[in-house]
Parts: structure tokens; C-alpha cells; sequence
């Protein structure tokens, strides 16, 4: 009996039989089916994802025609930081348009949260000018809301964090809702500064990380900058498939926030004003790739039907069905590339 | 009002955060002679588990699981005195539980330690950043059956093999079961460095301590 070689969501080589393969590629599905009370992927689905799943060869790619856009995400830090490659932010964004051929790029900060930005607002929006006078591409700037950085011992509110399981509900509730109050004020002032210095469009990134009350304080940041400057382009990207409940009774246009899975989280990013949105599916380390990459063909596809605006999927290390290692396999990302665009008909990655 | 419909009402208080209710029926089912022990396992631990797992699916939120664990509390309170009254108190087994040194993620860690606890199972907690050595000392000194660690990072992940390779060096690896989880954590990883156990989620985490205990 043939096998073929897949991985798992850490990473680690494996061999699966076809009917391994399809046996996951359906409880994968059924898994975000269930989960997001969403319809399952149909069997001619299933068929085209086993189909990309066991080519033999080491990576795959779209038909000719089919090609999408990328933005980033933590732009400026991949080459520079996370692969050691001794260059500044500008030759970053360079090597991007020149030698990788990306449509857009980030500049971004090592400290990417919009709290941290404030401070050294002035030399990013030198940068932002200098990078501009040089590119082509449009550039964004992005960082993290990062509510969890208003808490003591790093900002001057109580951490609801402490606070719950001290079953102290009530205060950790308002500790949150006082810290949206800092946080929308520092994310709309960074946004405008940079958008006032050349920023084609502000990268709001990993969204909800610190729960739902991090998710409102974005939207509404994105509301007042869309108030603002209408014409401002918008990338709004989550942090995970369902928005975590850390208040759970936090509500944008009369929708709890709090359970909220990526194609309900589209909706409310659309009403706010956001222009792209960053869909996200967390990656199961110990489940294959298969069961991972239909899971996630399934959340985006019904992500990209209730869309208005373009879905840009994330497809980085442990989200997107990629597998959780610093370095993502190129067999695996090629494939989920592959079936995102293909069947679960993402505008971009 | 029958052992069944206990159970019942039990799951319900907690999934409802219903404290007030939750504390009556521990009374309740006391004064009609029930089993304490039977009452929090197939009651209210089952009502906390069924809570871990919406929890884990974004369909109950973090109060909520906070104030079912207050009114878990509340109940088992309740029943553990009647336990200890009785001389019935028998733990199943003991656990020294601590996230590993360098790691300072633990509310994963706290959910599970309020979880295997509601199953009877002796816990001692001794936080995050704990040292290989300390985690060691502890489970002598308790005379634990099973040591959990939990990681959060990549980076930390490598002291649940320091763990294993202690106690192997130290001729104490057949004296415990040992358990691991935190997000980088898998059941690969378990394998490779010899770990008896690896739980994805708290829920499993109970799952697994009672397999290691031959008590489920």
C-alpha cells in the first residue's frame, strides 16, 4: 500500500496512508464545521484537497491566473530578526520588492505595539518617509495592540490576569475597560502619525491576544481613523479563530465580541471600517497536516463567503494549518497556499 | 430525589454558575445519605469538565469558568467536610505540579490544578519558574505518584527533558510518573524525552493523571 510522506502541526515528517489521509481530511473538516456551526467541506472538496495534499512534488502552487496578493505581518522583523540576516529595516523592505517580488510590505518595529511606539514616534516616521522615497510597493505600518502592556507592572492598570483567578470578576472586568481607554488613544495616535508620514495603509496585528476587550479597543481605534482619514487602508489581523473571552461581555454593533469565530469576526472588522481582513486558524501541533489544512480550508471558506472585503489568510508558523516550527516547511506551506486560494478562495495571504 | 437526578442538577449549577443552588444540593444530597465522593466526581467535576470543553470551543468565557470553579468550590467544600467526617478521605494519588524554570505562564497550569483536584487528587502547586531541582525536592518530600510540568515557550520546553534526565540520573526515574503540557508541547515530544504522559488541555490533563493512577 502506497504512503505519503505529510507532516504533523510541529512539524515533524510523517508517512500516511490515502486512507489515513482522507479519514483526517473529514474529521478535520467536521471539526470546524461543529465548532463554527458552519457547513462542512463538500466531497469534490475533500477530493481536491487529498489531490494537493499527496502530489509527490515538494511544493505546489496556483494555476496561472490564480496568483493573489500578500501582505505581512511583523514585516520588518522576519529577515532582520528572526532569520539573523545582518540588514536594516529599509534593505528588508529592498529585498522584499526587489528579489522576493512581494506586492506590499511592513515596516515594523522589534518593540511592535502601539503603546511602545509612542516614545520613538519621531524616528518612525523617519523611517516611514526614507522607506517611501525608495519603494514602490505600498507600505504599511503595523504593530499589536498588546492590551495585556497597560497593566502593572508595565503600565498603571491592575492585571486582570491576576485578578480572575482571585475570582475578583467584576475588577478585572473594569481593569480591561479602562485599559481600552489608553490603548485606542495610543493605537489612533501612532496610526495617524505614520498615515500623516507616508504609511500607505496601518497593519493592526494579532488582534484579541489579550482577549475580547483587546478586540474592541482595535475596532473602535479603527472607527475613529476611518472617521478620520476615509480613505486610509485598513489590514485588521487576528490573533486566533475564536476571539477569547477574557470580559465576555464586550459588544461592537450589538454583537458579543467574546466566541466570535473568523466569519463573524469579518463582519464586525468590515462595520469598523477595516479594509482587509486577517483571517486566522490556529494550528494543531499534534494533529497532521491534513486534518489541520482541512480544518482551516473550512473557516476561511466560510470567512471569505460572509466577506465584503478582501481576506488576507495568515500563513505563518502555527497558524493556517503551517506547521509550529521557527522555519515552516516549504512542502507544507506551499500546499495550504495552494488550497487556500483554491478552495477556500482567499484574496490574499 | 434519586442519585441520577443529583448528578443532573449538580452538572447544572455549575455550567449555570449557580452557587446558591449548588450549595443546597450538596446539602441536600448529604441529608438523603448519598455518597460524598460519588457526588462531586459524576456531579459537579463532570459539570466542570463539560465547562472546560466549551470553554476550549470560545462558547463560555473566562468569568464564567472562574465563577463555575467558585461554585465548584463551594459545593465540594461542602462535601469534603462530610468526607473527612466520615474518615472516608482517600486521594486517589498525589501530584507535585509546577511550571517549569524560566516560564512564567501559568493560567493554563492554575485551570488544571482546579480541575484534577475536583477528582480527588492530592495537589501540590508550586507555581511558575520552579527549578528542576525544587520540583524534585518537593515530590520527595510528599511522596508524590506523578509529576507535572507545563511550558509555555519553546525555549523553557527543554527543562521537562532536564526533569526526566535528573531523575534518571539520579536513580528516582521508576519512583514517579511524570506529565507534560504547555502549547509547544506534544505527544511526540513526551515520547522523546520519555515522559509517561502528555495532555493537550486540562481536561486531558484529569484524563491522564487517573490513567497514571489506574483510577478512572
Amino acid at each position: 500500500m502506497s504512503e505519503f510522506y505529510t507532516r504533523y502541526g510541529d512539524g515533524s515528517p510523517t508517512r500516511v496512508s490515502a486512507d489515513e489521509m482522507r479519514r483526517d481530511l473529514e474529521v478535520g473538516t467536521n471539526d470546524a464545521a461543529d465548532r463554527g456551526k458552519i457547513p462542512a467541506l463538500s466531497q469534490s472538496e475533500l477530493d481536491h484537497l487529498f489531490d494537493i495534499c499527496t502530489r509527490p512534488d515538494k511544493t505546489v502552487s496556483v494555476e496561472r491566473g490564480n496568483e493573489v496578493v500578500v501582505t505581512f505581518d511583523a514585516g520588518t522583523l522576519k529577515l532582520p530578526i528572526r532569520a539573523g540576516v545582518p540588514m536594516d529595516r529599509s534593505s528588508a523592505i529592498l529585498t522584499h520588492e526587489r528579489a522576493f517580488c512581494s506586492d506590499t510590505m511592513e515596516l515594523a518595529h522589534v518593540d511592535y505595539s502601539y503603546k511602545q511606539l509612542k516614545a520613538i514616534i519621531h524616528e518612525e516616521t523617519a523611517a516611514m518617509e526614507h522607506v517611501q522615497l525608495n519603494t514602490i510597493i505600498p507600505i504599511f505600518y503595523g504593530a499589536m495592540p498588546n492590551l495585556g502592556l497597560y497593566t502593572k507592572p508595565d503600565g498603571p492598570i491592575e492585571n486582570w490576569s491576576e485578578l480572575l483567578p482571585l475570582a475578583k470578576i467584576s475588577e478585572a472586568k473594569a481593569a480591561q475597560e479602562e485599559a481600552m481607554e489608553h490603548a485606542i488613544k495610543d493605537m489612533v495616535y501612532v496610526a495617524s502619525r505614520m498615515y500623516e508620514a507616508g504609511a500607505d495603509g496601518i497593519n493592526f496585528d494579532t488582534v484579541g491576544a489579550s482577549g475580547d476587550a483587546d478586540v474592541l479597543a482595535s475596532l473602535k481605534a479603527v472607527e475613529i481613523l476611518k472617521n478620520k482619514y476615509p480613505d486610509i487602508a485598513i489590514e485588521f489581523g487576528m490573533s486566533g479563530e475564536f476571539i477569547l473571552g477574557m470580559h465576555g461581555d464586550l459588544f461592537f454593533d450589538g454583537k458579543r465580541l467574546a466566541g466570535l469565530y473568523p466569519h463573524q469576526q469579518v463582519k464586525v472588522a468590515e462595520k469598523a471600517g477595516a479594509t482587509i481582513f486577517g483571517a486566522v486558524i490556529n494550528t494543531n501541533s499534534s494533529r497532521t497536516f491534513a486534518w489541520n489544512l482541512a480544518r482551516t480550508v473550512t473557516f476561511v471558506k466560510a470567512c471569505t463567503e460572509a466577506a465584503s472585503i478582501p481576506v488576507h489568510v495568515n500563513v505563518g508558523m502555527g497558524v493556517g494549518a503551517i506547521p509550529n516550527s521557527n522555519t515552516p516547511a516549504v512542502d507544507a506551506v506551499s500546499r495550504a497556499d495552494k488550497a487556500l486560494v483554491e478552495i477556500g478562495k482567499a484574496d490574499g495571504l | 430525589m434519586s442519585i441520577e437526578d443529583i448528578f443532573l442538577e449538580a452538572r447544572e449549577t455549575i455550567l449555570q454558575c449557580d452557587q446558591e443552588r449548588a450549595v443546597r444540593l450538596a446539602e441536600r444530597a448529604l441529608a438523603e445519605g448519598y455518597d460524598p465522593v460519588e457526588v462531586i466526581s459524576s456531579g459537579f467535576s463532570y459539570g466542570i469538565r463539560q465547562m472546560g470543553e466549551l470553554f476550549g470551543r470560545g462558547e463560555v468565557f473566562l468569568p464564567q469558568l472562574i465563577m463555575s470553579s467558585e461554585v465548584m468550590k463551594a459545593a465540594v467544600q461542602i462535601l469534603d467536610a462530610a468526607i473527612i467526617q466520615g474518615e472516608t478521605t482517600q486521594y486517589k494519588g498525589t501530584i507535585v505540579i509546577a511550571t517549569v524554570e524560566g516560564d512564567v505562564h501559568d493560567i493554563g497550569k492554575g485551570i488544571v490544578v482546579s480541575l484534577l483536584k475536583t477528582q480527588g487528587i492530592q495537589v501540590y502547586d508550586m507555581g511558575r519558574d520552579v527549578s528542576t531541582v525544587k520540583i524534585i525536592e518537593k515530590a520527595l518530600e510528599v511522596k508524590a505518584d506523578i509529576i507535572g510540568t507545563s511550558a509555555l515557550l519553546t525555549t523553557t520546553l527543554m527543562s521537562q527533558k532536564k526533569l526526566e534526565d535528573e531523575l534518571r540520573k539520579n536513580g528516582l526515574r521508576d519512583q514517579f510518573k511524570t506529565m507534560v503540557g504547555g502549547a509547544p508541547a506534544t505527544q511526540r515530544w513526551a515520547d522523546r524525552i520519555g515522559a509517561d504522559a502528555y495532555a493537550e488541555d486540562a481536561a486531558e490533563a484529569v484524563t491522564k493523571a487517573l490513567l497514571l493512577l489506574n483510577r478512572t
